[in-house]
């Protein structure tokens, strides 16, 4: 179950959008969010299957990498089309059983809503997990919620506190997988028996790796503590974010992109 | 010039209560301790676990005050406000765990988060960071993440975080504890050049002696007290008050003291052992002067090896997801019944994914683990119906298992496997007694919680939680790391003992030292297969053997060669016995093959 998180996985390679400013990828990205669900004829999910294979092909991932990212949502998916089918009861009737009934309306609609999360998880992929460092991100948040420090909104408290978080999963993922193996050689239980038997064995590992956590924050606070960490007051950047021309149209292009989605919805 | 210098200070601990505040307990860490260090100096400090080494680490980075006394670093009082990120940017500190360190999630932002905090500027940010991964030698890797780095490249990489502050002082606590030898020898390496080209004060805390041993200086800090100073071989050669503090010298230092012995001499001259070269001179004037009358004890006679095989791996082929690789490619092994073998080789060769084998966590894909029960049945790891017996004879524990611990009671987590299978309640209670004696848990702390006890109790406790099952074969993953030299020589008894009652040790380690020493066997693992399997004695009967087969001498080994080389040119033809298994063997052996040559050729 672990393995499957795939949150902060950054993808390293050289390309357009591995490139961009990340402020411009997030303004971008709220901008397709809000594209995705005005989505709702068969020429506007074509639209947005086109622009998303260009994004894809530009952001030089290789499918196998995407698919790891997707995977853990397909199941949630399905699910969703499936109320969708069941809970929409409007239109033609093409196909009944009992309670069961499937018209058009409710087929498009399920299948209208799956695409909508698929291209969700996509999107977030193309334009910030699998593109851009945790790091970028955070700084870019940063930056964009930066005004809200004259009202005392900890901005950057808040964005380092997530860069770290990030920087841990993979960390925290590792550990999981070992307390997971060695409690089954003790005899915990995670794939067979009753619910309350997996949960239990669930709790063999939950715990641990609750206690790990908090040894780790005590230890990294004291690590940054030593290497002189006192807050944004001062610091410098080794990256600062810097929008050159090419990020201006590699932002256009992306705005143009959006744009075809809302005409065509 | 001093870099640092603490008078009688004093720290202690205080833990309060949740409620009102109050100060609930006090654990002393630092009690009136001492001590002057120079600046460009590189010394050792030295002590048990608990002994308040890393407190005044803490201390001289100003990450806390001490209570009482008056502690100076580089000149400023460090309690002094003023001159608080005086001190502080100029001290750097490597801990011991890489992972908890490591705040960059990219190679060189993480570089760049000291000089970024202080406000460095940026062409000279990107110049210190570049030249900091160059230096420790990670500039290939500069866009890499972090979390995909081994554990020497996450230590390189702390160190050139480190350096990238351009500190004065640099603190290494425990820093090589988690590392394999290789790693180890190449991270030491990067910081004695930072100490001789960069004129870096650098304080060094470690258990290793081979570490101390280069140093300029070495402390040793018992119950917050500086005990014993001075020279390293100075303080080896004390050999009751370094034993009485818990050190274990070099291999060469204790060989040293047992040849000394057989040649009636109880203590040694500081000059004569401060290093191999020294030392294994003044070993070949003793050898070839040691008096015929000398009482040697006469060579300890091998255990009959004719063993059964309990355990057998045979052609196991492993790839890891998204590699093309082989891990494990057509290995086979057969395990002894009753013996102690120990798995060796180098960080990322497979040793884990072996030992996950053994009791079927890992599903053989290709080749098969068999085990062959008392009753003379055989039970497959590749058959999903044998499992669960298999894992009933075969306990597993991966390296530091006292992050398993789970329960709120040690007792409860020792019994956790009985009560997974169900076993009554006055059973249970017989099997975790005896398994808590077995792994040399203390009975009357049972009822405490696992969390609030010292790592080398905790470790104990998670052996115990395998042992309960009375597994047949006990598979422990570096059952020694992280402990100091008294907890490891505790460990290596206590599975000599497991030995004695009848249990099987497969012991993985990268130290081939101790595998040479404990071991009944060695099977050393390369490219995926069992490269040499065999007695220590054998497969290192000598250099040129070893080195026929690839293999690194153990150091006891070297050094006995080193003199042995030396002595052989005045006994031309001498005829060496074979190598003894500790320095007392090894000792003794030299002295018969040499009283032997006397005598059959009269000189």
């Amino acid at each position: 179950m672990f393995k499957d998180i795939s949150l902060g996985k950054y993808y390293e390679t050289d390309s357009v959008i591995h490139k961009a400013d990340p402020r411009i990828k997030f303004v971008l990205y709220i901008v397709y969010v809000v594209a995705i669900f005005t989505v709702r004829t068969i020429p506007g999910l074509i639209a947005l299957t086109g622009v998303t294979l260009l994004m894809f092909i530009a952001a030089k991932i290789p499918p196998s990498v995407m698919w790891s990212s997707v995977k853990p949502v397909v199941p949630i998916a399905v699910f969703i089309f499936i109320i969708n089918i069941l809970s929409i009861r409007s239109g033609k009737i093409l196909w009944e059983w009992g309670m069961i009934k499937v018209t058009d309306e409710s087929l498009f609609k399920a299948f209208l809503m799956m695409m909508r999360l698929l291209f969700l998880i996509v999107i977030t992929s193309i334009l910030l997990t699998l593109t851009t460092t945790p790091l970028k991100i955070s700084d870019a948040l940063e930056k964009l919620f930066g005004p809200l420090k004259k009202i005392r909104v900890p901005v950057h408290e808040v964005a380092m506190m997530m860069s770290i978080a990030l920087r841990f999963i993979p960390t925290l993922t590792e550990e999981a997988q070992k307390i997971m193996k060695a409690q089954v050689s003790r005899g915990a239980d995670f794939d067979t028996g009753s619910f309350v038997r997996r949960l239990k064995g669930y709790v063999t590992v939950i715990i641990p790796l609750f206690v790990s956590s908090f040894k780790r924050a005590d230890e990294l606070a004291t690590a940054m503590d030593a290497r002189c960490y006192r807050g944004g007051e001062g610091r410098t950047k080794l990256n600062p974010l810097r929008i050159v021309p090419a990020d201006i149209l590699t932002g256009f292009l992306l705005l143009a992109g959006a744009a075809v989605i809302f005409i065509i919805r | 010039m001093t870099a640092v210098k603490a008078d009688n200070i004093y720290f202690s601990y205080r833990s309060y209560s949740e409620e009102d505040d109050r100060p609930e307990s006090v654990s002393k860490a630092l009690d009136g301790l001492s001590i002057e260090i120079g600046k460009g100096e590189y010394v050792a400090v030295l002590g048990p676990n608990g002994s308040g080494k890393s407190t005044l680490a803490k201390l001289i980075d100003v990450l806390g005050m001490p209570d009482e006394g008056k502690l100076a670093v580089l000149g400023y009082d460090s309690k002094d406000r003023d001159h608080f990120w005086d001190i502080r940017e100029n001290c750097a500190y490597v801990f011991q765990n890489p992972d908890n360190q490591l705040i960059g999630t990219i190679v060189e932002e993480d570089v760049a988060f000291g000089p970024e905090n202080l406000g460095v500027p940026l062409p000279e940010l990107r110049e210190r960071v570049d030249r900091a991964l160059e230096y420790v030698g990670l500039k290939d890797l500069a866009k890499r993440q972090t979390a995909t780095l081994s554990g020497g490249q996450k230590q390189k990489l702390a160190v050139a975080g480190a350096l990238a502050m351009e500190p004065e002082i640099l603190i290494l606590d425990e820093s090589t504890s988690m590392l394999d030898p290789q790693s180890r020898e190449e991270l030491l390496e990067i910081v004695g050049k930072i100490n001789r080209e960069k004129k870096t004060t650098v304080i060094n805390i470690t258990h290793d002696m081979n570490e101390a041993a280069g140093c300029d200086r070495a402390f040793v800090i018992e119950n917050g007290k500086v005990t014993l100073s001075g020279r390293p071989y100075e303080i080896f050669a004390d050999r009751k008050a370094a034993s009485g503090s818990g050190l274990m010298c070099p291999v060469y230092v204790d060989l040293a003291f047992e040849i000394a012995a057989l040649a009636g001499k109880e203590s040694l001259d500081p000059d004569t052992i401060i290093n191999e070269e020294t030392c294994s001179d003044f070993l070949s004037d003793l050898l070839l002067n040691i008096s015929a009358s000398c009482e040697v004890p006469a060579p300890v006679s091998a255990d009959d090896p004719a063993r059964d095989v309990i355990l057998s791996v045979r052609n196991l082929d492993h790839t890891y997801e998204n590699s093309e690789e082989k891990v494990l490619d057509d290995f086979s092994l057969d395990i002894m019944r009753g013996e102690i073998l120990a798995v060796v080789g180098r960080s990322g060769c497979g040793k884990t994914t072996l030992i996950s084998h053994l009791n079927g966590i890992l599903k053989p894909s290709s080749g098969d683990v068999v085990f062959f029960t008392p009753d003379k049945r055989e039970l497959h790891a590749g058959n999903k119906k044998d499992l669960r017996e298999l894992r009933k004879h075969v306990g597993l524990l991966f390296q530091y298992p006292e992050y398993q611990l789970f329960e709120e009671t040690i007792y409860k987590d020792i019994g956790y496997g009985l009560k997974v299978l169900d076993i009554d309640e006055k059973d249970r209670d017989k099997l975790i007694r005896q398994a808590a004696d077995a792994a040399g848990f203390p009975q009357e702390m049972l009822d405490r919680s696992p969390f609030e006890m010292s790592g080398g109790r905790k470790r104990r406790a998670a052996i115990a939680g395998v042992l309960v099952m009375k597994p047949d074969v006990l598979v422990l993953d570096e059952p020694a790391s992280g402990l100091d030299p008294r907890g490891r020589i505790e460990m290596f008894s206590m599975l000599g003992q497991l030995k004695a009652a009848g249990t099987t040790v497969v012991l993985v380690s990268h130290n081939m030292d101790e595998a040479q020493r404990y071991a009944d066997r060695i099977c050393i693992i390369r490219d995926g297969k069992a490269a040499v399997t065999g007695r220590p004695g054998d497969i290192f009967e000598n250099e040129g053997k070893a080195r026929s087969l690839g293999l690194a001498m153990p150091s006891l080994f070297v050094f006995s060669e080193m003199i042995q080389k030396k002595t052989a040119a005045a006994l031309p033809g001498i005829l060496w016995e074979k190598h003894g298994r500790t320095p007392a063997d090894e000792a003794a052996a030299m002295v018969r093959s040499i009283i032997r040559y006397r005598r059959e050729h009269d000189v």
